[in-house]
């Protein structure tokens, strides 16, 4: 018992235990009873309790999350499918390299891609052809007529099959930009044009060329030795062209750092002077019909007989 | 110390040991013979401090039957909880229980009546029978009544179940969700009211 507890006996304690409680009334147990009888079946629970107390708001937090998550999931999932996070430069991973990056092993070589630059089937063979030494009989001549014949049929075949990619992109692109199309009767129409103005200029070349190799043959039953510069036609370079174009051919095969490197190095009126040409070989790559590959007349590289 | 040597909950509580769980059980299987009998093991205690929380015979009728209603209506859960010969059958305390929602009840209806009469608890007799025979106790009687019912509702509970029903602080502190410590302080407060509403009655010649 406390200090501040109300001592027995004190006044206010004689005051309060003046306080009788009276009986029930009469019956009370038996209406109890009858309401009891009457009562209606109690609601039921309208969420299940918990075990553990606050393992429902986890539950509901955790689903709640759960639900988040997917939501989150299917926007960013539609999202990458329509191409809007392209639109913002986002990089979206290749299924591929997700899987890899989860199992740490090596993806597989990709597959070709869907844009690609058309396969120069046996590009080997379609290589400048280079001439070394003279050329003084006829059997080497035709022999050197015969393997330039070769490389120009092979670029003749890779030009059509750039020409007809860039024809099908240009056609998926207008598709996918909502742009009218034009129907296969106008492409075929367009592609026909295109095959006429190669056939016209495939003439006018064979034409030349021909022109061409019946001097040259001449020449050579003459009995004079036909050099690469004979070949190669009048069209002589001057030295500094030449040399801008040796040294655009070793630019060519370097790696783009060893490129930037080297571009560096070279005094600045040559470097102006190539930065020039690039300019205007970029404005000819972004003419309407580029030619893929120059042409390979006779004229063109310096000839190499097999002798 | 209690004024009439009743029965206190302290000494209901003894009555458990598994004998609740077996009446919650026949109870949950709607047996009207078991709400007759947890009506004349618990009404007496609940219908003491429902009267003395609120100073109405009628209203404390009221509060104990709904309990015992309460009973009625929550005994499968009871019963589910506390299956019979289990541990939790042993720890099952009826008497508690319905305290608790006895005295939950009563401070629900004594805010319910502050509110509708603005703010006073009403002190004049009562026009009812038993209130009449309340009132013809004596003098005394009313004074007591008047010194209860001029604490607040929590400090009313703590007097109540403290002094006249003899339960322990943490019994106390239990039946009214409430901490030791912060029931140790409602209780120090009521008192203190309680002694300077009987040291004013008693200068005003009330008493």
């Amino acid at each position: 018992m406390s200090v501040d507890d109300i001592i027995p006996g004190s006044p206010l304690a004689r005051a309060l235990d003046d306080y009788p409680v009276p009986g029930f009334s009469a019956g009370f147990a038996d209406r109890v009873l009858t309401a009891a009888e009457n009562r209606a079946a109690p609601l039921p629970e309208l969420r299940r309790k918990s075990v553990g107390g606050g393992g429902g708001r986890g539950w509901r937090m955790g689903r709640r999350i759960m639900i988040g998550a997917a939501c989150f999931g299917a926007l960013a999932t539609a999202a990458a499918a329509t191409g809007v996070l392209e639109r913002f430069d986002i990089a979206v991973p290749s299924p591929e390299k997700v899987w890899a990056s989860l199992t740490g092993k090596e993806t597989p070589v990709a597959a070709a891609p869907i844009i690609s630059k058309p396969a120069e089937p046996a590009s080997a063979a379609f290589a400048p052809v280079v001439i070394e030494g003279p050329i003084d009989t006829p059997e080497e001549l035709s022999e050197a007529f015969r393997r330039i014949d070769e490389v120009r049929e092979g670029r003749n075949a890779v030009r059509r099959q750039v020409i007809d990619q860039r024809i099908d992109r240009a056609i998926e692109r207008r598709r996918a930009a909502g742009l009218p199309v034009p129907t296969a009767e106008e492409e075929a129409a367009l592609r026909q044009r295109i095959d006429e103005a190669q056939a016209l200029r495939q003439q006018r070349a064979d034409e030349r060329i021909k022109a061409r190799r019946e001097e040259l043959s001449r020449k050579v039953e003459n009995g004079e030795a036909l050099t690469s510069n004979d070949i190669a036609g009048s069209r002589q370079l001057d030295p500094t062209t030449a040399a801008r174009r040796e040294r655009l051919r070793e630019l060519r095969q370097m790696t783009p750092q060893e490129r930037r490197e080297a571009f560096q190095a070279l005094p600045p009126e040559q470097r102006r002077a190539l930065a020039e040409e690039f300019r205007v070989r970029r404005g000819a790559a972004g003419a309407p019909a580029p030619d893929p590959a120059p042409e390979p007349t006779p004229d063109e590289p310096p000839a190499q007989p097999q002798s | 110390m209690n004024f009439s040597g009743e029965p206190s909950t302290t000494a209901m509580s003894g009555m458990a040991n598994g004998a609740d769980a077996s009446l919650a059980a026949r109870l949950a299987a709607r047996d009207p013979v078991a709400l007759r009998e947890a009506i004349a093991s618990h009404a007496t205690a609940l219908h003491r401090v429902a009267y003395r929380m609120t100073g109405d015979a009628h209203e404390a009728e009221d509060i104990v039957q709904e309990a015992m209603l309460r009973l009625w209506d929550h005994a499968p859960n009871i019963a589910a909880r506390h299956p019979v010969g289990s541990q939790a059958a042993g720890a099952l305390r009826l008497g508690g229980w319905l305290q608790r929602v006895v005295t939950n009840l009563a401070i629900d209806r004594l805010r319910r009546a502050r509110r509708l009469s603005d703010g006073e608890v009403p002190d004049s007799e009562d026009d009812a029978p038993l209130a009449d025979a309340l009132i013809e106790a004596g003098e005394r009687d009313r004074s007591a009544r008047a010194l209860i019912a001029a604490l607040p509702e929590r400090q009313r509970a703590a007097i109540v179940l403290t002094y006249y029903e003899e339960l322990s602080n943490a019994a106390a502190a239990e039946t009214l969700d409430m901490n030791i410590k912060a029931f140790e302080s409602l209780l120090l407060r009521a008192r203190t009211a309680l002694r300077h509403a009987y040291a004013a009655r008693a200068e005003g010649g009330a008493l």
